[in-house]
């Protein structure tokens, strides 16, 4: 057996462990989304506020108007029977309609998913380049100008919160300076939208070939993009100095260098490399936090997304929207999971060992 | 070579300068023409008879859908507001009561199309007033107040002629007929997609249009924005002619200070729902127009349990309205933009007219609070919570602060609660809140309605659980009183009662703030309070 069938099979069998261990993973994952799918239905029964009430707030609602509404949302049924049909529905890929938008929520979660979720990955993205820098040149000069420059940045960024740096950004960018294009959604409403394929707007245009309207919508996308990755450069610039500092400690460093490598060599192969561990697991938490809580900067800068819409249904007590919300985002905590898990084992070979 | 691509790049520029030159006026020709209205809230269903439709659907409706008859609109204080006294015909021609007040006819506008190109007849009439008042929608609950409950009321006399019959005669039998819900509906395109479950085709027109309004839905996404295109053949304007707009973008933008940013920019043409300091800080820069009307068919109240102990004893209701800081409040809620209905001079201790709502004689007065208090057996006060919703906080915040400050002065220990919009509704609703601030809006005002509606039964918009019965005979009387003497006497009768029995303090009538550039014309204040975009012109 040559060198090279020895290193293909070991490739493989990485990769055939970790899609396994994906696999278990997901599977065990499912009570849990079970279990997920009753809390919220029980939790949104049993805060007080009554739905049929709020929404028949006509000048001249009566209180047959409350019944109706009530029969409309099912709330007349009995509690055990509601989550049956609820259960069943769900099966079905039903997930309720929406008192507030009048659409099925289905519907209204599948066109606001790509804004929430193209704004959080430019979001990751932005924090990401720059925060494994950051933490790359404070971890090398610790105790530097550099690394309490870098402190101080990170302190900033995460003691601002999110709607009050996004109402500055707009206040400098587009009230003063008339650079960005006013904070109303993804794309200015002159412009006309690109048929639908991903619902991500920076890809549909391309695939649409119209550079223009690509333009608009990614200037659209900078401001709250930058005013969400302000926050969570912190945690991933702290979390690469620290892993940094020990990996660059380790004794493999240490032999790295003493043979002669180049700098670059032992910093990125070596260092970094090993220590990029944690930051994924990391990168992973803010990016399913992120979806969810990126409300503030939804609101402010009006981007149709999925958090926004469930903040108010919850404010309305409109229950649909608010289980169809959670749903989401524990399945997307799961498949986040899964995918930091196959990361790992790419990151780092040793993990696939069990 | 060289000379071939100079020329090249020489008609290149000379295009690019051409198109640029063409492009840029036609631009701003078209944007123009466009009116961008911001909100904070949005349209949910296109049918504004749907339960749970939002205020923002109503006035779309009113441009998508035609009535039978509209409102006109009278000069108050210089600003334009709607007149209830003048009805005009929208898609009747004109109109006659017969003279017992039983029966009226309207004649239609014979060049009347729907936007589909059919013909408007009478049988479409029918058919949507139908099912206004039949179907589960929310027309019905409305149209009754005008005496109109039943399908056998409308008939139809020829294709262009139709009669209303009312079982005895109702002033606001008509008016009725010219408030958001009774839209006339394309009877023929509405039935092709009702089924038999859904006979009057709720689920279609929630997610279509089928009128014969002054603008044509253009696109629709619920929560976001709806576009809509100039209806060129429309003509039931007070001129005579289509609507002045070619295009109308209505956008939901949540964050008031995103919204006021946007109309300073210019980026938008108008707003009604900014926060009252940005109203403030926009009208001191002159920049924009600001049109501050009294939402004079609205009423802001500090509200009281009359069921609920201490607020059963009318001197610690009297007690409270002398300990209230009106002024301050009316600073710091609504930072003065309103009418106050506070420090009124009544001669003789008698209201001076029998209007509803009018100012009360009330002030600060803590020694006469402190007597009412004595009065009711609670000299060292009591304690209790004052509640108010979130979606109220900004103006409702400062004022519980205040409310508590100055209760505490007399021995009345209040504790602040703030409550989720829907989780407040319920409450109210069951009657389990003792002292709390709402509002109440009616789109026909007059002193009977006010009184039928907010001083009566055990339902919800009753907020001060009040029963006194000769307020509610008087009250109900009026409803059918043709005589105008009689109904000012019976209006003075139940101020009187309100200001002796205090079930709730009127506090004012916040002002409605439109934003506008100032090239915008003809803004008019609506009885549903938003903006009806057929009113709005550009310079």
């Amino acid at each position: 057996m040559n060198q090279q069938q020895v290193i293909g099979r070991t490739v493989r069998g990485t990769l055939g462990a970790t899609m396994a261990r994906a696999g278990r993973r997901f599977l065990s994952s499912l009570p849990a989304l079970f279990g997920v799918l009753v809390f919220t239905f029980l939790l949104m029964r049993v805060l007080p506020g009554d739905p049929a009430v709020f929404f028949a707030s006509g000048p001249n609602a009566s209180k047959e108007d409350v019944e109706l509404i009530r029969k409309q949302m099912g709330l007349d049924k009995s509690m055990p029977e509601q989550l049956a049909l609820y259960l069943y529905d769900v099966g079905r890929g039903n997930l309720g309609r929406s008192m507030m938008t009048g659409q099925s929520v289905t519907k209204d979660l599948r066109e606001r998913l790509p804004a929430s979720l193209e704004l959080t990955f430019t979001a990751l993205l932005i924090a990401l380049v720059s925060a494994i820098p950051l933490g790359v040149l404070a971890a090398l000069k610790p105790g530097s100008i550099i690394d309490h420059g870098v402190r101080l940045f990170c302190a900033l960024g995460v003691c601002v919160p999110t709607f009050v740096s996004g109402l500055l950004l707009i206040y400098v960018f587009y009230y003063l300076l008339g650079l960005a294009p006013d904070p109303t959604g993804r794309v200015d409403v002159f412009t006309s939208l690109p048929p639908s394929r991903t619902g991500f707007l920076m890809i549909d245009f391309l695939l649409a070939g119209d550079i223009e309207g690509w333009w608009a919508a990614l200037k659209q996308l900078i401001l709250p993009a930058m005013s969400m990755a302000l926050f969570v450069i912190a945690p991933l610039a702290r979390i690469t100095r620290a892993s940094m500092l020990v990996s660059l400690g380790s004794d493999f460093v240490r032999t790295a260098r003493s043979v002669g490598l180049s700098r670059r060599h032992v910093v990125v192969t070596y260092a970094l490399r090993n220590a990029i561990l944690p930051v994924i697991t990391i990168a992973g938490i803010v990016f399913s936090t992120m979806l969810g809580a990126n409300v503030l900067v939804e609101k402010v800068f009006s981007w149709p997304g999925v958090a926004s819409y469930a903040l108010d249904a919850l404010l309305s007590s409109d229950y649909a929207p608010v289980q169809g919300f959670v749903l989401l985002m524990a399945s997307l905590f799961v498949l986040v999971n899964l995918t930091v898990d196959v990361c790992y084992g790419i990151a780092d070979p040793r993990v696939s060992i069990e | 070579m060289q000379p071939t691509s100079f020329k090249t790049m020489f008609r290149a520029t000379a295009v690019l300068a051409l198109l640029l030159a063409a492009t840029g006026p036609l631009q701003a020709q078209t944007r123009a023409e466009t009116l961008r209205y911001v909100t904070g809230a949005s349209v949910n269903t296109l049918d504004p008879n749907i339960p749970g439709a939002t205020r923002e659907s109503f006035a779309l409706s009113l441009s998508t859908y035609d009535r039978l008859v509209s409102f006109g609109r009278k000069q108050l204080n210089g600003k334009w507001v709607f007149d209830l006294d003048k009805i005009t015909g929208e898609l009747a021609e004109s109109f006659d009561v017969s003279p017992d007040g039983l029966k009226i006819t309207f004649r239609l506008r014979k060049d009347a199309k729907f936007q589909d190109g059919s013909p408007v007849t009478a049988e479409d009439v029918k058919w949507s007033l139908d099912r206004a008042v039949t179907a589960p929608v929310l027309g019905k609950n409305q149209l009754l107040t005008g005496s109109l409950t039943s399908a056998d009321q409308f008939k139809v006399i020829d294709p262009h002629t139709f009669e209303v019959t009312l079982p005895k005669p109702d002033k606001l039998a008509l008016p009725n007929l010219a408030v958001v819900y009774p839209i006339i509906i394309n009877s023929k395109l509405a039935k092709a997609h009702a089924t038999a479950e859904d006979p009057w085709a709720l689920a279609w027109l929630k997610e279509n249009t089928a009128g014969s309004g002054a603008y044509v839905i253009e696109s629709f996404k619920p929560g976001e924005q709806v576009i809509v295109k100039r209806n060129e053949a429309w003509n039931r304007g007070t001129t005579d002619k289509a609507a002045f707009f070619k295009r109308i973008i209505i956008q939901s933008v949540p964050e008031p200070a995103t919204r006021a940013n946007l109309v300073e920019r210019g980026d938008a043409d108008l707003v009604i729902d900014l926060q009252a300091s940005d109203v403030q800080s926009l009208e001191a820069k002159a920049k924009l127009k600001v049109i501050s009307t009294p939402q004079y068919n609205a009423v802001t109240f500090v509200s009281m349990n009359n069921q609920i102990p201490p607020f059963d004893n009318v001197n610690v209701r009297r007690a409270v309205a002398f300990a209230l800081p009106y002024d301050d409040m009316f600073k710091a809620a609504l930072f003065g933009r309103g009418a106050p209905l506070f420090g009124a001079t009544w001669e003789a201790g008698k209201p001076p007219n029998g209007g509803y709502p009018i100012p009360q004689p009330v002030k600060v007065d803590l020694d006469k609070a402190r007597e009412y208090l004595k009065a009711a057996g609670l000299p060292e006060g009591f304690a209790t919570t004052f509640s108010f919703n979130v979606g109220q906080a900004s103006t409702a915040e400062p004022m519980a602060a205040l409310v508590k400050e100055s209760l505490a002065k007399i021995g009345i220990k209040v504790d602040i609660q703030k409550l989720p919009d829907a989780q407040m509704s319920t409450q109210i609703n069951e009657k389990k809140l003792p002292f709390f601030t709402e509002g109440i809006v009616a789109w026909l005002p007059s002193t009977d309605y006010f009184y039928r509606n907010f001083y009566i039964g055990n339902q919800r918009w009753n907020y001060s659980s009040i029963n006194n019965p000769e307020l509610t005979a008087i009250a109900q009387e009026a409803r059918f009183e043709p005589d105008k003497a009689k109904y000012e006497e019976a209006g003075l009768k139940l101020n009187a009662i309100h200001f002796s029995e205090m079930p709730q303090i009127p506090l004012w009538q916040p002002n409605q703030d439109a934003v506008m550039a100032p090239s915008l014309e003809g803004y008019t204040y609506q009885f549903h309070r938003q903006v009806d975009y057929r009113d709005l012109s550009r310079k």
